[in-house]
Parts: structure tokens; C-alpha cells; sequence
């Protein structure tokens, strides 16, 4: 307690030359640090890494987003919704109870070829009569009608039954020649100039050469609609808007093909899909990826991702290497030579066909993302911990022979206190130094892995899988936004990191002096 | 605990004020010494004594380091007279190098600035103010003009070129327009004779690790012969070597100063050598020069008590002490230095006058200068005469502490410049004392 | 022929039991200690450097013996295969207090090591460069238990005091200190441990004048005060002779003189040292020299001349110097002296 005393009363005098209290010294750490700070390109790697671990640890917190919130945007898709013919043939319409197979409308055609008003078969005699133009009857000898043969078709009104031969026939006469009204089993219809057929004043068909089949099932053309369509093909329009009764607004492009002679009407029908390859905007500033995920929060999560592999892969490999290396260079002898040994087979284990082939396996046993990530971890730390083995027992082999380890084997100091006092806090400088130069190229070899798709899986991201999501030219060249940051990230982490190791070990170096 | 263990420390605040304060002083001196083309009237100068070689004015070199300003050489002055060999004496860290490498410009940069004085150097017909020259200009002297020959000859030859390759280069260089290949090569088996390498072809296709160390220093004594430079400076050449190679190499230097008419700046921290070598001594303490004179005026009639001590504390072959003679404390850290006598301390003869301001110099013989309060009245130094090798060293110091004694009365009661404050200044005596007794 | 001889007589030294004399704390015998050259494709044994090839000294408790010599010549392998830090010795016995220190199993050989202290050379290396001062000196006198936990600190100070540290140094690592205070801790951290015996491993030729003639009277004070006795190693002769009582002067891994410090400096023998005193600078710019310059360097210890070691550098050298190498011969009593040139 005095001796404290007299030291802080001390201080306030002023000390003889002889007092190495009399100048102020830096302290050790402070030392490094100012040597560290002095170096620029140090100080710029630690502003670039201070960046990413901001950008990756904190930033997955401030965005809305989850990492795997998929978008989903409005596309408007041309379907194919219905095909409209006009029609040039004659289609056949049979009386109730009559038959008129393909063979009677072949010598039918045959007979109307050759200018025929009559034409016999199977000992029957037959007689065509034309009602009008394109309209013909067919009815046997006894008189009764046996067909009809037209090309103006008879079409059910919405709603209602398909009109019955009678009617049909009756309402085609009426249609050919001009009239305005007909009857048919026994009720009367009226025809109008548009060619709908009226039944008290309700619409029960109307007849048109047009024939506008729909693309899919279930879904029925309103008459309308029809109308509409055809008019458009009248005037040679090529889109036209529709609005149903429903109210719902839809546009149609109609495209004629002359070989099939078919009008086909494509309607834009309004889907939901994934936001894939989104541009930028205000939403999502670096648009999203091919998922539909938002980039800038897929590379926030990806960076956690790939700087927390390349910490714990190059803790993993820290914690193999100093023991192995530490035991190897204190021992020497055979124990030295076994594990340097090993580490040569390390060294020659071409490391890349391996982590492929593990890779491969994984993918073939469906192994979960989660676990998978594990154990890359574990595969790139088991394969990178030959080169930290060898700079510890290197540093070891030279601390041994220093006068301070004699000294404490002459002091008598148990072997574990000289290996963890002595030996390893001298070895702690260089390891630092070579761990954060490995943290880069442990990051860029997971990069690598994931890029070939043997690292890091769907969902999880990291930016070597985001960069892997480029994988032909066109994304390429066209969706600059998915590659570009995740690169950027990935030289700003490496390059930070490799600054930075620079730089400590020119600051843990005693004989720097600048 | 945590503030005891701060204690003593610099804070991270005023370690930024002295970066930046030696930043900007570097950067402006720099800027200066980088410039090219610059014209030699600027550096020109007139040597005071045609008869020196090298005369060290009021030369100041500071080193601006994290800690503090370090003056490692503070107001040095002294010269070099063409064909003789100054010794420099002084413990680690007093200056020696720093201003030998002053003269050569090889002050590590850009921490190491001369920041004042002069060095004027006589090349024959002109003389150089090397202090104020720039780089560019300086690379032309050395080799040329001024030579130098390190501590560890292991470590100034390269080791992958033979010998002969290496002082051919020299050669070449410095000397070798109009000259043939042969020509050089017969300069330099010539040069390795000098130095007294029997088998000089031989060692010419050696490679360095292939020779001794005395070997090596011979070779890098040649080399440093290699251009007849005006001054060669000798920084430690034999510390690195046993005995007997020292013996063998301060040899070959005696008999070379003989043949050769450069002057030697002979720095050394052994006493026996110096005086073996030297013509003139200077004992520099803590950035400044204490003494300087004649060989025999610092061996015979050492006044300033560092110079006492010193010889004092060296035990010699032959002379039998019970108890080593030891100067207290240790040499002070050079940052910050108070203004007093820096020995003062130390000092076991310390007068009143000493808590004064740091003593100048004195003359108190045509050669020998002291800087000491105790010689302020004309009072001269007991002749201890060559005894000082065979005496008890008790003796000299305490005589030579009574006949202090008088002289600073006698200089105080004179009202020689009376000090700021006595009493204050006496008060700091007691303390310092105290502290002493305290460790 | 003469090469049988020398092998004879290795084989009967190493084998002659030392008899034990109380007044001796150290013993050393014919100590050889070779180490071996590797080379080759499987890193085989390609040769030997005899750094120490027949050392024999007897050393009373309470002197101080100096052993002198050039870089090279094997003397500090001398010191620290008699403290047994440089793994097994090749050959010869090393009694310490009657002990066989290489008979000792690993535990007991810790047990002992507070007894036998070493202090080395460079201030610089033999401090752990991250464990603070007072750790340091502390270290082992935790660790074997010396003194009590709570006596621990007050000890630590005391030693600290004896070897004129402050306590504030305690906190502070080795870098923040002169060579002269780092040479102060490593005496520290020796007497910490109470030891009988310390080699002192060139301890001053790394520091500065001044802080020599400190770090001698240091030596000298501790001495008196725990009666010490060093094996104090140095190619200075001055300090040498200033601190020993005996001396012993090696060349090449061989004592080829050692006695009394007045009969070795007033009367030297062999031709070596002859030689190496004549080649101190003396402080005195008109001293006469009269040197004898030894001509060319020390041989390789990997490739030693045969017979006697010196003949290629000696001026006396005969013709049986270079066939037959010479034995140890007590010239006067207590001054022994390896050279044909006393045989008769």
C-alpha cells in the first residue's frame, strides 16, 4: 500500500535520467496498433472488412426481407383463347330419325359436282335441291328431307339448346331467300337482318359463316363476343378490346394464318408469377434473382453465410495446426517427421477432385442444406490445416532454440507451461497474420465450390452461389445485377482481408520500423 | 491496477500528437533533401581549417520517433584533420553512428533528420556542406570520397557474388573510367594484398561465407580502400571479432594508416582500442560531445568525470582491484532530456553549478575541451599519467573529485551567470539524490 | 600408432569412477560433448563438431572459475552440458555436490534444476518476450514451490531489490528495458531460485562499459551474499581475471591451461595464451606492443588438426605437436597445462 503511495507521488516529481519512469514509452499494444494504422492499405482493408461485416451481420436485420421471400410480379400472357375459321365447306345437318352417312355425302358432293339434281345409290334415288346459294336439301324419292347441306351455320343462341333440324332448316330457307320470319314445328320465328333467329322476341340462334371454336374447355363464347371478333376480322384489326359483361376488360391479338386459313385469337390474360430477374427499383435495389428473391438481401445473407464458413473453416484449421504443428516442432524427432509426413500427403491430396467428388455424394444423398454447409466446413478445415501445422512448427523449431526456452528448461518449468507461456503467445503474431490471409482464400474457395454447386445450397445463400446463378451468357450480358455485387462483395471481403494480414504482420514485426 | 499498469505509457492521444508533429517536420525536410537538380553553390562552403578533412559543426540529428524526438546527436562539433584517426567513444545509444551516418547520409528515413549544423567535407579544392546537400548529390561522395567500414563483416558482403566480383564493382564504379578488365582486376588483387590476404587470387574467386570473419573484415577494409576516399569511417570494425582477430586486424589498420593518406573516423566503445588507434579522442555521453583531445590528453588527464568513470570501470589485465569501480544508473533515455548536465545524475562529483543549465565548453588546454561545470575557472585536471592502467582507479576519481570541489565554489561565488534559482536548483539535487538512494 | 594412444586413454578416463571431494561442488571429467553433422539424402550423420572434447576441472564451492576462450572454441557447450541443456553428453562425468547430473532421471533433474543456475549472454533472447518481468522471475519459484503463496510477492520484490530492479518494473515486459536492466532480470530470475551454483554465460559482453563494471560488482556483491559459486564464462580477460579465482583457458573443445588466476596471468604457459593475452588493447595510447599475432583463424571443430589442436597457429609448434597430442600436466601445483613443450 505505501509502495503504491510513494509510486503516484512519484509521478508528480520530476524523475532523475536514471528513472525510466522519466519518459513515457508506448506500450506494446499500442505499439502495433500505431504501426498498423500507419500502413494505409491496412487501414483501407479494415474499412472495406468493417463494410462487410456491417453490410452482412447488420444489414440482414435493417432490410424488411427475409433470405428466402420469394416476390411475385403480374405478367400479361398471350393465351391462346380462341380459333376462328371461316367456313368453306358443307357441313351436313341430319333430319330426326334419318341417316345420312359419309358414303351418301360423298355421292351427294358428287353429284352436286357434276351439276346433278339427282343421283341414286344402293337402288335409292336421291334428290338435291338447292334452297339458296350454298344451301342445298337432300331428300329421297318419297319425298321426305332426308339432309341439308349448308355453309351459313345455324348457332345456338348463349344459353340456349342447339336449335332443333327443323328449325334449322327452316331458318337457313328463311336466311338464303331473304325472309324475315319462318315457322317450324309449329311455332314461329322471326329472322332478323343480322341474322338472328327469334322466338317471341328472344334470340334462340343466330346463323354465321364464322366459326369460332374455343382453345380450351370450359370456356364458352358469348355471342358478343362473337360479333365483336368478327367485325375486328372484317376490318383487319389485329387487337381489339372486349369488355364482358362481367365488366372485366380483356384485349385479344389476332393473328391470321393464311396455309390453315385460321384466325387464331390470343387473349392477354393477366398471371402471377415469380419476379424473376427484376430490374433495380426503388423496391428492390438491386432487383431479384431468378427465384424472385431480392438480390441486396440474398448477398446480405450470403455474406454472413460466407464469412461465417471462412471463420469457423479457419478456426477449424487454426486449432488442428497448432497442435499438430506445436506438437511436431517441440518434440521433433520421429514425432516431427510422422506429422510432417502427413502433412505432405495433405499437400498432395489434389483437393478440388475430392471436395467434387464429396460434393457429388452429398447431392446424390439429398443431404440437407443445413448439414451440408456443416460439412464443407468440416472437409475445408480437415484439408487446409497443413499449411498453419507447418508455419507453427516452423516458429516452434526456431523459438526452441532460443536462449529464453534454455532458460526455462533450466528454471525446471514443466514441458506444458514451456510449450502454452512460452512458445505458443510468440507463435500467436504470425498465426493471426496467416489466418486472416487464409479467411480470404477460404472464402474464395467456397466461392469457387459454390459456383461449381458443391457448396452452399438453395436456400441459403453465399456469394459464390450467387454468382453461380449466372450461368449462361445471355444473364450474363443482360442481368448485370445479379453478378456484378455479389463479385464486388467478394473482392472487397478477400482484398480486405488480405490488407489487413498485411498489414499486421508488418505491425506485429519488431524490426519495421515504419 | 489498470491505472498502475497505464503508468508510465503514452496515451493514444498524445502518441497522435507526436506522429503528427513529426510527420509534418519529416515530410517538410524530405521534400527538401529529394530535390533534383539542385545547384552546388547552395552546398558549397569553405572549410575553417584547410588542414581538416572533416569538420561537425553544431551538428543536430534528430530522430523522430513514436515516443518522442530523440537527439541523438545534439550539438556535436569537432574535426577530423586530413591523415589522422579521430576515435569516437561513448556507450550504446550516445551518438557515435548516428553521426558517423550524418557524414554519409545514411540516417535511416525519414525518422532520422539532420535538422541543424554543418559538415563540412574537404575534397581537395572545394568543400562540401553535406548537411545541406540533397540525396542525388550525396551518392556521388560516398565511395568516392567518404568510405565505411561496418561491425559485422558477415553481413556488408553479399552473399551470393565472389570477393572479387564485389570489389571489382566498387571499382568499377567509383574509379573505373579508362580502365580494362584486367586493370581492375590488378587493382584488385593489389587492394586484397594491402590488407594482408596471402592468397589473394584465391580469395578472388571466393565466396564470402567461404573466408573467417577477420577474413571478411579484410575484405570489406579493402573495399572501402578500394577509391583512395579522404576519410574513412571505421563504425566498430573489430566488436564482432575474438581477440586475436582483433589484434590482427587493428594491425593492418595501424600499418595502413601509415600508407595511406585518408583520415579515419574510428568509432569504437572499447578504450584500449581507441587508444591504440586513435590520434585524437572524442567521448560523446547522450548526444553530446563531453571531451575531446588528444589521445594523450584523455588518457592521461581525463577531466570530465564520464571519461574517469569509464576508464575506471574497465577492469585492465593486470591491475588488481577488490571492488570495480562502477558509474550508477544508466544511460538515460534521450527523449525529453532536461536542460542539465545529462551526466549529472550519474555524477559522483557533482558540483553546485551542476543543477544549472547544460554546461558549455571549455578549453582547458590548446586540444582538450570539456564540458563540465568543474574546469570553469581554469582549474586543470590531476595528471593521472599512464598510471590509470596500473592504479587503483579510487584514486584518480576521488582526487580528481577534491580538485572539483574548489573550482565550482569558486565559479559560484564569482557570479559566474548565477542560475535561475539556486534554492530550486538545489532542491533538485536533494530529490535526485533521494531517487538514486531510492533505487 | 599415437592415435591408439589417444584412444587408450579416452577409454580409461571415461571409464575411471571420480572419486568425490567434498570440497568440490563441481566435478567435470574428460566431459565430451560431440554434435552431430547431418547431411545427405536422409539427413545421416556425415561427422562430428567436437565442440567439447575433453574438459577436466574440479571447482571449490564459493569461487568463481573463468573460462576463456575465442568464439568457437566450446565454451559455452562447456556450460551448458554441465547444467545438461544440450541433451546427452558424449562422454566424461559431471558431478555436481557428488551427483552425476546424467544419471538423474527427468524428475529428479527438475528438482534439482534451482540448484545449478544458468545466465546468458544475450539479454535480448533469454527473456520470454510476452510474460512480464515479475512473471518471469517468478515463474519457477512458483512452480517449485520455493516459498509460500503469501511470502510469494514480498519474495519477488526482495530478489527484485537485490538485483537493483523497482517494483513498478514487475509489470513491464522486456522489450521496455536496457540490456543492462534485462542482464539484472536474468540474474533475478537465477537467484530467485536459491541456486548453489551458476554459469554465468558471457553475462557482461553484450552491455556497455559503464553497465559492465554494474553488472560485475552485482555479481560480486550476490556472491558474497549467498555464497555463490560461478563458472563464470567470457572471452574477456580483463573481466575475467577480475572476477575469478581460478581460470581455465579453452581452445578448440580442449582446457589447454587452467590454474590459479595469479599463476595463469602472471605466468602463462601455453603458447595460446600467450598469445591471447598479448592480443588485449590496453588503454593507453603509449603502451609498447609487444603482441604475438597469431596468424590465421581458428580450424573448423567439425575437422580439428591432429595432435595437438594449436600447432597450425603455434610459433613453437614442433614436430610432435602435429602426430601426438599432449595430456594434462600439473606444471606447478594447481596450474595445469596441455603442451609438449612442459613434458619434461
Amino acid at each position: 500500500m505505501s509502495e503504491e503511495l510513494k509510486n503516484t507521488n512519484q509521478t508528480e516529481e520530476q524523475y532523475s535520467l536514471n528513472d525510466d519512469r522519466r519518459v513515457k514509452v508506448l506500450s506494446p499494444g499500442a505499439l502495433v496498433v500505431k504501426r498498423f494504422f500507419r500502413n494505409r492499405l491496412a487501414v483501407l482493408g479494415l474499412i472495406m472488412l468493417i463494410v462487410m461485416f456491417v453490410f452482412s451481420f447488420v444489414g440482414g436485420f435493417v432490410m424488411p426481407y427475409g433470405q428466402a421471400e420469394q416476390f411475385y410480379t403480374v405478367t400479361y400472357l398471350d393465351k391462346e383463347y380462341v380459333g376462328v375459321t371461316r367456313n368453306d365447306e358443307l357441313r351436313y345437318a341430319v333430319a330426326d330419325g334419318q341417316e345420312f352417312g359419309t358414303i351418301l355425302q360423298a355421292q351427294f358432293l358428287l353429284a352436286l359436282g357434276k351439276g346433278k339434281t339427282e343421283y341414286s345409290y344402293k337402288g335409292e334415288d336421291y334428290t338435291l335441291t338447292e334452297e339458296g346459294a350454298d344451301f342445298y336439301s337432300i331428300s329421297k324419292a318419297d319425298g321426305t328431307v332426308l339432309a341439308i347441306a349448308y355453309k351459313d351455320i345455324v348457332n345456338a343462341a348463349d344459353g340456349m339448346e342447339d336449335p332443333a333440324f327443323a328449325v334449322k332448316y327452316e331458318a337457313l330457307k328463311a336466311y338464303a331467300n331473304g325472309g324475315t320470319s319462318f315457322s317450324a314445328d309449329g311455332g314461329d320465328y322471326t329472322l332478323d337482318e343480322e341474322g338472328n333467329i327469334l322466338s317471341d322476341g328472344t334470340v334462340i340462334g343466330y346463323i354465321s359463316r364464322f366459326v369460332v371454336a374455343p382453345k380450351e374447355n370450359g370456356v364458352t363464347i358469348t355471342r358478343d363476343f362473337k360479333e365483336k371478333l368478327q367485325e375486328a376480322l372484317e376490318d383487319d384489326i389485329t387487337e381489339f378490346a372486349y369488355t364482358d359483361e362481367e365488366g372485366v376488360e380483356s384485349t385479344y391479338k389476332v393473328s391470321y394464318d393464311a396455309t390453315a386459313k385460321v384466325w387464331s385469337v390470343q387473349q392477354k390474360t393477366p398471371s402471377y408469377v415469380y419476379d424473376t430477374y427484376g430490374q433495380p427499383s426503388m423496391k428492390h435495389p438491386l432487383g431479384t434473382d431468378k427465384n424472385g428473391m431480392d438480390m441486396l438481401v440474398r448477398l446480405m445473407y450470403g455474406g454472413r453465410v460466407s464469412l461465417v464458413i471462412g471463420f469457423i473453416v479457419v478456426a477449424i484449421e487454426t486449432v488442428i495446426g497448432v497442435i499438430l504443428g506445436g506438437i511436431s516442432g517441440y518434440f521433433g524427432k520421429w514425432v516431427d517427421n510422422l506429422i510432417m509426413r502427413i502433412v505432405d500427403i495433405f499437400y498432395c491430396i489434389p483437393s478440388m477432385p475430392v471436395i467434387i467428388i464429396l460434393g457429388a455424394a452429398m447431392d446424390n444423398m439429398r443431404v440437407d442444406p443445413q448439414i451440408r454447409m456443416l460439412y464443407l466446413m468440416l472437409i475445408l478445415g480437415f484439408l487446409g490445416w497443413p499449411g498453419i501445422a507447418r508455419l507453427v512448427r516452423g516458429q516452434i523449431l526456431s523459438l526452441r532454440e532460443q536462449e529464453f526456452m534454455t532458460a526455462t528448461e533450466a528454471c525446471g518449468i514443466r514441458v506444458s507451461r514451456r510449450i502454452f507461456r512460452h512458445l505458443i503467445p510468440n507463435v500467436i503474431p504470425q498465426l493471426i497474420v496467416t489466418c486472416t490471409m487464409g479467411l480470404g482464400s477460404t472464402i474464395i474457395m467456397e466461392a469457387t465450390l459454390s459456383f461449381l454447386g458443391l457448396g452452399v445450397k438453395f436456400p441459403f445463400a453465399s456469394w459464390g452461389s450467387i454468382i453461380s446463378d449466372v450461368n449462361n451468357s445471355y444473364v450474363m450480358t443482360t442481368f448485370w445485377f445479379i453478378w456484378i455485387p455479389a463479385g464486388i462483395c467478394l473482392l472487397i471481403a478477400v482484398l480486405g482481408f488480405n490488407f489487413v494480414g498485411d498489414g499486421l504482420r508488418d505491425a506485429f514485426d519488431p524490426k519495421m520500423k515504419r | 491496477m489498470a491505472k498502475k499498469k497505464a503508468e508510465g505509457y503514452l496515451s493514444g492521444k498524445e502518441s497522435r500528437r507526436i506522429s503528427r508533429a513529426n510527420r509534418k517536420i519529416t515530410n517538410e525536410l524530405e521534400k527538401k533533401r529529394k530535390r533534383k537538380k539542385v545547384p552546388e553553390s547552395e552546398y558549397l562552403t569553405t572549410m575553417h581549417d584547410p588542414a581538416n578533412a572533416v569538420e561537425f559543426d553544431n551538428l543536430h540529428t534528430y530522430f523522430f520517433t513514436d515516443a518522442g524526438t530523440v537527439k541523438s546527436v545534439d550539438g556535436v562539433s569537432f574535426e577530423v584533420p586530413v591523415g589522422k584517426t579521430v576515435g569516437v567513444v561513448g556507450e550504446s545509444g550516445c551518438g557515435k553512428s548516428v553521426t558517423s551516418l550524418s557524414l554519409m547520409q545514411l540516417l535511416q528515413r525519414p525518422q532520422g533528420q539532420v535538422v541543424e549544423g554543418e559538415i563540412r567535407l574537404n575534397l581537395g579544392d572545394k568543400a562540401y556542406d553535406v548537411a545541406k546537400m540533397p540525396y542525388e548529390a550525396v551518392q556521388h561522395l560516398r565511395g568516392n570520397f567518404v568510405s565505411m567500414i561496418f561491425q559485422e563483416p558477415m553481413t556488408s558482403l553479399n552473399p551470393v557474388f565472389r570477393i572479387g566480383a564485389q570489389l571489382n564493382e566498387v571499382i568499377e564504379l567509383h574509379d573505373g573510367e579508362g580502365k580494362s578488365k584486367e586493370d581492375v582486376k590488378k587493382r584488385t588483387i593489389e587492394l586484397l594484398e594491402m590488407v594482408g590476404i596471402a592468397n589473394s587470387e584465391g580469395v578472388y574467386e571466393m565466396f564470402p561465407h567461404e573466408l573467417s570473419g577477420g577474413m571478411r573484415q579484410r575484405v570489406c577494409i579493402a573495399m572501402a580502400l578500394a577509391c583512395n576516399p579522404k576519410v574513412i569511417i571505421a563504425d566498430e570494425p573489430t566488436t564482432a571479432l575474438d581477440v586475436t582477430i582483433q589484434a590482427q586486424v587493428l594491425d593492418l589498420l595501424r600499418n595502413l594508416k601509415d600508407k595511406i593518406n585518408s583520415s579515419i573516423m574510428f568509432i569504437t566503445h572499447d578504450l584500449g582500442v581507441i587508444a591504440e588507434m586513435a590520434d585524437y579522442v572524442v567521448v560523446m555521453y547522450a548526444g553530446r560531445i563531453v571531451e575531446k583531445g588528444t589521445a594523450e590528453d584523455i588518457f592521461y588527464h581525463p577531466a570530465h568525470p564520464y571519461t574517469i568513470g569509464l576508464m575506471a570501470s574497465k577492469p585492465v589485465v593486470g591491475r588488481q582491484v577488490d571492488k570495480l569501480y562502477s558509474i550508477p544508473g544508466k544511460v538515460p533515455n534521450p527523449i525529453n532530456m532536461p536542460d542539465y548536465c545529462y551526466f549529472k545524475d550519474r555524477c559522483e562529483m557533482c558540483v553546485e553549478k551542476c543543477s544549472g543549465e547544460y554546461p558549455d565548453e571549455i578549453s582547458i588546454s590548446p586540444t582538450h575541451k570539456v564540458s563540465c561545470y568543474r574546469y570553469y575557472d581554469g582549474q586543470m585536471p590531476e595528471d593521472v599519467g599512464p598510471a590509470v592502467a596500473v592504479e587503483a582507479e579510487k584514486e584518480p576519481v576521488k582526487a580528481a573529485a577534491e580538485a572539483g570541489q574548489g573550482p565550482a565554489e569558486a565559479a559560484v561565488k564569482a557570479g559566474q551567470k548565477p542560475k535561475k534559482s539556486a534554492a530550486k536548483a538545489g532542491q533538485r539535487t536533494a530529490k535526485a539524490a533521494k531517487g538514486g538512494k531510492a533505487q | 600408432m599415437s592415435k591408439q594412444a589417444v584412444s587408450d586413454t579416452k577409454t580409461a578416463n571415461g571409464q575411471t569412477p571420480v572419486a568425490y571431494d567434498p570440497q568440490y561442488i563441481l566435478m567435470v571429467k574428460d566431459l565430451k560433448k560431440h554434435f552431430p553433422i547431418k547431411g545427405g539424402m536422409m539427413s545421416q550423420t556425415v561427422g562430428w563438431v567436437k565442440a567439447v572434447d575433453g574438459v577436466t576441472f574440479n571447482l571449490k564451492r564459493g569461487t568463481t572459475m573463468g573460462l576463456v576462450g575465442e568464439s568457437g572454441c566450446g565454451k559455452t557447450t562447456t556450460g551448458r552440458t554441465i547444467l545438461r541443456l544440450s541433451g546427452e553428453k558424449t562422454g566424461g562425468a559431471v558431478l555436481f555436490n557428488g551427483q552425476e547430473v546424467y544419471d538423474l532421471s527427468a524428475k529428479e533433474m527438475r528438482a534439482l534444476r534451482p540448484k545449478m543456475q544458468i545466465i546468458f549472454q544475450d539479454p535480448f533472447s533469454s527473456l520470454s518476450p510476452r510474460l512480464p518481468v515479475g512473471e518471469i522471475i517468478g515463474e519457477a519459484v512458483r512452480e517449485h514451490k520455493l516459498v509460500p503463496k503469501e511470502k510469494f510477492n514480498d519474495y519477488i520484490d526482495e530478489v527484485m531489490d537485490n538485483c537493483g530492479l523497482q517494483p513498478f518494473h514487475k509489470d513491464r515486459y522486456p522489450h521496455e528495458f536496457s540490456g543492462g536492466q534485462r542482464q539484472r532480470i536474468c540474474i533475478a530470475r537465477a537467484l530467485a531460485l536459491n541456486p548453489e551454483f551458476v554459469v554465468c554465460d558471457e553475462p557482461v559482453s553484450a552491455l556497455d562499459v559503464s553497465i559492465q563494471a554494474q553488472i560485475i560488482n552485482l555479481l560480486k556483491d550476490l556472491q558474497e551474499k549467498y555464497s555463490l559459486t560461478y563458472l563464470f564464462i567470457s572471452h574477456d580477460l580483463s573481466v575475467v581475471e577480475h572476477i575469478s579465482d581460478t581460470v581455465g583457458v579453452m581452445y578448440l573443445g580442449n582446457l589447454v591451461e587452467y590454474g590459479a588466476k595469479t599463476d595463469i596471468f602472471r605466468n602463462p604457459l601455453h603458447p595460446y595464451t600467450k598469445a591471447l593475452f598479448s592480443a588485449i588493447p590496453i588503454p593507453d595510447p603509449q603502451a609498447k606492443m609487444n603482441r604475438i599475432v597469431l596468424e590465421g583463424s581458428i580450424p573448423s571443430p567439425a575437422n580439428p588438426p591432429s595432435g595437438c589442436k594449436f600447432h597450425t597457429r603455434c610459433a613453437h609448434c614442433m614436430q610432435r605437436c602435429k602426430e601426438e597430442a599432449p595430456v594434462q600436466r600439473e606444471v606447478e601445483p594447481g596450474h595445469y597445462v596441455v603442451c609438449h613443450l612442459y613434458d619434461q
